[in-house]
Formats: C-alpha cells, structure tokens, sequence
C-alpha cells in the first residue's frame, strides 16, 4: 500500500515536471515561462520528497529529506526572484499586451 | 545575547548531526568545533537573529503554511489548465501593490509565499514603502491576489508579534535600481 502511494507520489511529481516543461515551449516570453517552471518547482519537488518520505527506511533520512525539502522551497523561490528582478533591470522584454495593475 | 548564541549552537549541531550519517564522538567533536566556530564568526549578527516564537505564534504559522499549501496545489492546477488547455488565457500583468505589513519578515514571508506559488513572481519590493511589484500569469489570479488569504494571515502573525516587540530592524538599505520607476518609464528604449 504504502509503495503504491509513493508511486503515485512520484507520477504526480513526472506529471508536474512534464507540465512544467511543457510551459516553457507553450508560454509567450520569460517572465510567463517562469510560472510554468514553479509548477515543477513546488508541487514536482514536493511530491518526489513526499514519495521517498515513504519510501525511507529510517527516521534519520527522514529528517534529512525534510531538511532537504525546506531547503528546497527557500531557495527555489528566492531564485525565481532573482531572475525576474533581473530580467525587469535589464530590459528584458515581457511579451506585448503585459498589463500593469496599481492596486 | 548569550542564550541566542546557545541556542544557535544547539541548532548548528543538531543539523550538523542530522546531515551526518552516524552520531559518535568523531561526528559530535567536529560538529561542535564547527558549530563553534560558526557562532564565533557570525557573532556580530546576534542582535538581528529572530527570537525563539511563542506557541500562539507557532500555531498562526503552521496555519498559514496549511494554507499554503492548499493554495499552491490550487494555483498549481490553475497554472496547468493555462499551460495545456489556454483557459483561463495567458494574461500576464504586473500587479504593483502595498500589503498592510510593516516587517522585514513578514514581507519575505509573503514575497516568499507570493513565488512559490505557482502562477505568481514577485519581482522588487520597494523596504521604504512596502511596496510589492508582482509578476502574474492570469488576469484572474491577479484579482484573486489583492483580497489574497495568506496576507491577511501574515498581518496577524505580524500583530501578535508586536505585541511582544515594539520595533522591527531596520535594515537602512535601499536598492540600487528602482524597479517600479523601470516599469512605468520606457526602459524599454535602451533595449534594442
């Protein structure tokens, strides 16, 4: 039972993965490309963690994928961040008919 | 100062053990000289370290990391209907807005929570006026994200800490581009 579920775990992080990659050919220009790259960023990392979580035999690789994880999901924000900052500094272009909202 | 620095050191060692594979002295001795050191050299950060949470604290954060999470399978499956079936459509807009939260942490609390979920990017927050400029996929997500549930989570967590300080630190930096002056100016004239 359990091996199942960290199987379905792990189709469900390759089917976050391929949608992700799938964004970046379908999305117009960096910036949108970026949000299909998260996908694969939050929930494939997250799913792939959750199924080896399952599958650990120890307490100790446990933590350690835990750690991992959290890591994993400070880092990973913070970079995008940094790509698109970068992006907007240096006249990257964002594909025409880009809104801006002042709220 | 000095409880911190424990509790750091305790921290240190303990995620010096856990990436380790085995608990001996070997393991535990050079955890502690390095844990040692790290302390050492970092000291000069004591003050800006963040005290330990109180209980009521814990509880609003785990709450707002269970929202998160509902809303990042939710967003994620929002991005996924754009991605393959265009609906809702590619829409993308930047969202220039001022949340109601005065800390540094509770702003990379939320910048955070803003990027990791799919479908939203934050792009520059201005540390004078607490200004966030967000990068969105759909018109639909960026309406969602003014009334979005997670700041008004953080604003709470952000009252309740005050309760306990009076004053967040304040970091003094600025950045060395103004993003939002980039976005509403023609930056795009040097481009070409």
């Amino acid at each position: 039972m359990i091996k199942f579920l960290a199987n379905l775990c792990f189709v469900g992080s390759f089917c976050a993965f391929a949608l992700g990659t799938l964004g970046l050919f379908r999305l117009p220009d960096p910036y949108t490309r970026l949000h299909g790259v998260g996908m694969g960023d939050t929930l494939g990392v997250g799913l792939a963690g959750l199924g080896l979580l399952l599958l650990s035999p120890t307490w100790v690789l446990r933590i350690k994928l835990v750690i991992v994880l959290l890591l994993f999901w400070t880092i990973n924000p913070t970079m995008t961040h940094l790509v698109a900052k970068a992006g907007l500094i240096h006249g990257v272009y964002p594909v025409e008919g880009t809104k801006v909202i002042k709220g | 100062m000095r409880k911190r620095s424990l509790v750091l050191f305790a921290l240190l060692l303990a995620f010096w053990l856990a990436i380790s594979a085995e608990v001996d002295v070997q393991h535990l001795l050079v955890g502690a000289v390095l844990a040692l050191m790290t302390v050492w050299f970092w000291q000069d950060l004591g003050p800006r370290l963040p005290r330990l949470l109180s209980a009521e604290e814990l509880l609003l954060l785990g709450h707002c990391l269970m929202t998160l999470i509902r809303f990042i399978i939710q967003s994620n499956i929002a991005v996924a209907k754009t991605i393959i079936l265009s609906s809702p459509p590619v829409g993308p807009v930047f969202v220039v807005m001022r949340p109601p939260i005065e800390s540094n942490w509770g702003r990379v609390l939320l910048a955070n929570c803003i990027t990791i979920t799919p479908g939203t990017v934050t792009v520059d927050i201005d540390p004078k006026t607490g200004q966030f400029i967000v990068h969105v996929l759909t018109d639909e997500a960026a309406a969602e994200l003014f009334s979005w549930q997670i700041i008004r989570e953080i604003s709470h967590l952000e009252t309740w800490s005050q309760r306990r300080t009076k004053h967040a630190v304040a970091t003094d930096r600025s950045h060395g581009v103004d993003s939002h002056r980039a976005l509403t100016s023609d930056y795009r004239s040097d481009g070409d």
